[in-house]
């Protein structure tokens, strides 16, 4: 059952994934209230640079809840945590059994390496799911108990951007998981791959404002209320692209 | 009763066992009507190869030394093919004699003529007996 | 009655980036037969049986399975669904427990035999809840070959299933195999290097050098076809090549000659007459002797 397989392999960094997330999201919806104080003392701080003009930024939106909730959650706690995830989720794969040799069990058996692929990616999509939405449904939840709220639909909604956005990392550590046989390189490499983008985008945002972080952050949804589709659905094609160049890397390769 | 046959000694396992039976039939631990073990248990309890197994009961079959009734498993036959030995023995005693006459009119030695005796039985595939 | 061999390999090749592991094998495997297959370690073994499962692709020639191609990927597919396969290093998950194990292995087979399951765990001693990574080399060979045994699988594939244990668990292997093909009609594809168990259980066997096959047979036949030869001469032994057929072998030390052939004694022997040996000597030649002189004349 190689559901149950997938399940069994990923089960701990899922669960620990979670974990961190759900204290995470209850650690920034408690700490709301300490910040809202502070939130006078901001206008004293002084920055200069494009960093600066982040944290400025930073500040100026989580002077009300929901700016707040967007700028230090779905813009930065969740989008980097997630994306790790996405690439430890993804670079341990059929081949990272190869160096301790379980990966002929699995090959012997009667499953197409194209079916071994679809299942493990869609397991790791589904946790990756969970991982986006379930943490965020957390603040509506508890947010009442700092005597705010947050909609349920906007949770749902940045929730599913981050996701539709970056199953691309997702992809690509389980494409270069095909090609290592160690689980150290795909992950580095798509994390390296990550944080070059995500610099990249900070830094040339004046040029370039459509970056992909800024799709998985929902900024658009955040700013206008319009759900960036355009955007999404090629994030979403990149995806599906990776992972089918995964089933072909996979179906060539010699054990 | 049936003990293990030597895989190494060079002599095919079915001939061991077609040996181990015919010895056991003549010190009488096998008594005609006996069951032999079935082919499959025989195998596994032994750890050899169970078409081994077929072929030694096939050839002692052959031999009128057993006869495996259909369904019911594999018997010592009522003459336990011990006559039929017996008799085969002591009729070709006389080829035997006359021929290592011959060979000592020759000038050969005891030894010597044992020893081509042992040289051509070990190449056994030309002097008929079970086939492989 | 002439059954299709469940094994045919005819001129396989695999060609590695520098090495060709595989140069033109040629090999069938006769329904219900146990098969041995034996070699030098690098030989090509391994990389053969991986061919028949599809794990890795031939550079050239062919290898058919249940007649169907093994580098097809949905005829190997159905090849392993009807195929038990250890693997020579009996990695298994060291995540998973027995059980967990059984439960990923057995929904691919709906052939599952729950009672074979339910006595191998008894006589291999196998606790379900036991972990993969506590458990000892022998230990993971009996799991993997009652995963293996349990599929209602019409073929095993086995590399070197006795490797590395000791005697008492290789007995039991062994056991369990030999009990397998009695009661179920499978076919056995072993590779080995334990020549005292090929010679225990096979009934054919073929051995692999550097690549090729250099000799196939029923081993009855070749316990029957191989003779050492040794002529003893009054004087230097002569430099004789023979002209029979079969001659494995020839070794020439002071005035003792020394003949291993494949081809009976009575060619050797009528050659031999003509140069007038003092004495005569023909005895059988163990499988380890044929092995070691037929992957040794390659030198």
């Amino acid at each position: 059952m190689l559901w149950y397989k997938a399940w069994l392999e990923t089960r701990w960094r899922f669960a620990i994934g979670l974990a961190i997330l759900m204290v995470s999201a209850c650690g920034l919806v408690f700490a709301y209230p300490q910040v809202a104080r502070l939130m006078p003392l901001a206008s004293t701080i002084e920055a200069r640079g494009e960093i600066g003009r982040r944290v400025q930024e930073a500040v100026q939106l989580s002077r009300e809840y929901h700016g707040y909730i967007w700028s230090q959650w779905f813009r930065q706690n969740l989008i980097q945590m997630w994306t790790v995830f996405a690439a430890l989720l993804g670079a341990g794969g059929l081949l990272s059994q190869a160096s301790g040799g379980a990966a002929l069990y699995t090959l012997s058996m009667p499953a197409s390496r194209a079916r071994l692929l679809v299942v493990r990616a869609a397991a790791g999509l589904g946790e990756l799911l969970v991982l986006a939405i379930a943490p965020s449904l957390l603040i509506p939840l508890l947010s009442p108990a700092v005597g705010d709220s947050y909609s349920v639909v906007d949770a749902i909604v940045h929730g599913a951007c981050l996701f539709l956005g970056g199953a691309v990392f997702y992809a690509l550590a389980v494409l270069l998981s095909t090609i290592f046989a160690d689980i150290w390189r795909p992950l580095l490499i798509s994390l390296a791959v990550a944080v070059v983008m995500a610099l990249g985008e900070m830094f040339v945002r004046d040029v370039w404002p459509h970056g992909i972080f800024s799709l998985m952050n929902g900024e658009a949804y955040f700013r206008t209320r319009h759900v960036p589709w355009a955007g999404l659905i090629v994030t979403t094609a990149a995806a599906a692209a990776l992972l089918y160049g995964a089933a072909v890397s996979l179906a060539q390769r010699d054990f | 009763m049936l003990f293990r046959p030597n895989p190494s000694l060079g002599v095919p396992i079915y001939l061991q066992l077609m040996e181990q039976v015919k010895h056991a039939v003549e010190t009488g631990a096998l008594r005609p009507g006996d069951q032999l073990p079935g082919i499959r248990p025989l195998a596994e309890e032994l750890v050899i190869n169970p078409n081994t197994v077929a072929k030694a009961y096939r050839e002692l079959e052959h031999e009128g030394v057993i006869e495996l009734r259909h369904g019911a498993g594999a018997f010592v036959t009522a003459h336990g093919g011990g006559r039929k030995a017996a008799d085969k023995v002591r009729a070709a005693q006389p080829v035997v004699a006359a021929a290592v006459e011959r060979l000592r009119a020759r000038g050969l030695t005891d030894e010597e003529i044992r020893r081509m005796f042992e040289a051509e039985l070990a190449g056994l595939t030309r002097t008929g007996g079970p086939r492989g | 009655m002439a059954d299709a061999p469940v094994i045919e390999i005819a001129g396989l090749q695999k060609r590695y980036a520098s090495v060709d592991a595989v140069r033109g094998l040629d090999l069938q495997v006769p329904r219900g037969s146990i098969f041995g297959f034996l070699g030098r370690n690098g030989a090509g073994k391994t990389t053969t049986i991986k061919m028949l499962l599809g794990m890795a692709r031939p550079s050239g020639g062919s290898a058919r399975v249940f007649g169907l191609a093994a580098d097809a990927p949905h005829a190997s597919v159905e090849i392993r669904r009807r195929t038990g396969f250890v693997s020579e290093d009996k990695e298994l998950y060291d995540f998973m427990t027995v059980d967990d194990l059984v439960r990923f292995t057995a929904p691919f087979f709906p052939r599952w035999r729950r009672d074979l399951e339910e006595r191998y765990r008894r006589t291999f001693e196998l606790r379900g809840d036991m972990k993969v990574k506590t458990l000892s080399r022998g230990m993971r060979t009996k799991l993997a070959l009652l995963l293996a045994l349990c599929r209602g699988a019409e073929l095993l594939v086995l590399d070197e299933p006795t490797a590395g244990l000791d005697p008492a668990v290789t007995e039991e292997v062994l056991q369990a195999l030999v009990g397998h093909v009695a009661r179920d009609e499978t076919t056995v594809f072993f590779s080995s290097h334990q020549i005292a168990e090929v010679e225990q259980i096979a009934d054919r066997i073929a051995i692999i050098d550097r690549g090729r096959a250099v000799l196939t047979g029923a081993l009855d036949d070749l316990r029957d076809n191989f003779r050492r030869v040794q002529l003893v001469f009054d004087r230097e032994a002569p430099q004789t090549t023979f002209r029979a057929a079969g001659v494995a072998r020839v070794r020439r030390q002071g005035r003792v000659l020394t003949v291993v052939t494949s081809g009976g004694a009575e060619p050797i022997l009528d050659e031999a007459r003509a140069l007038g040996p003092v004495s005569v000597d023909v005895a059988p030649v163990t499988l380890k002797d044929i092995f070691l002189e037929t992957v040794a004349t390659e030198d």
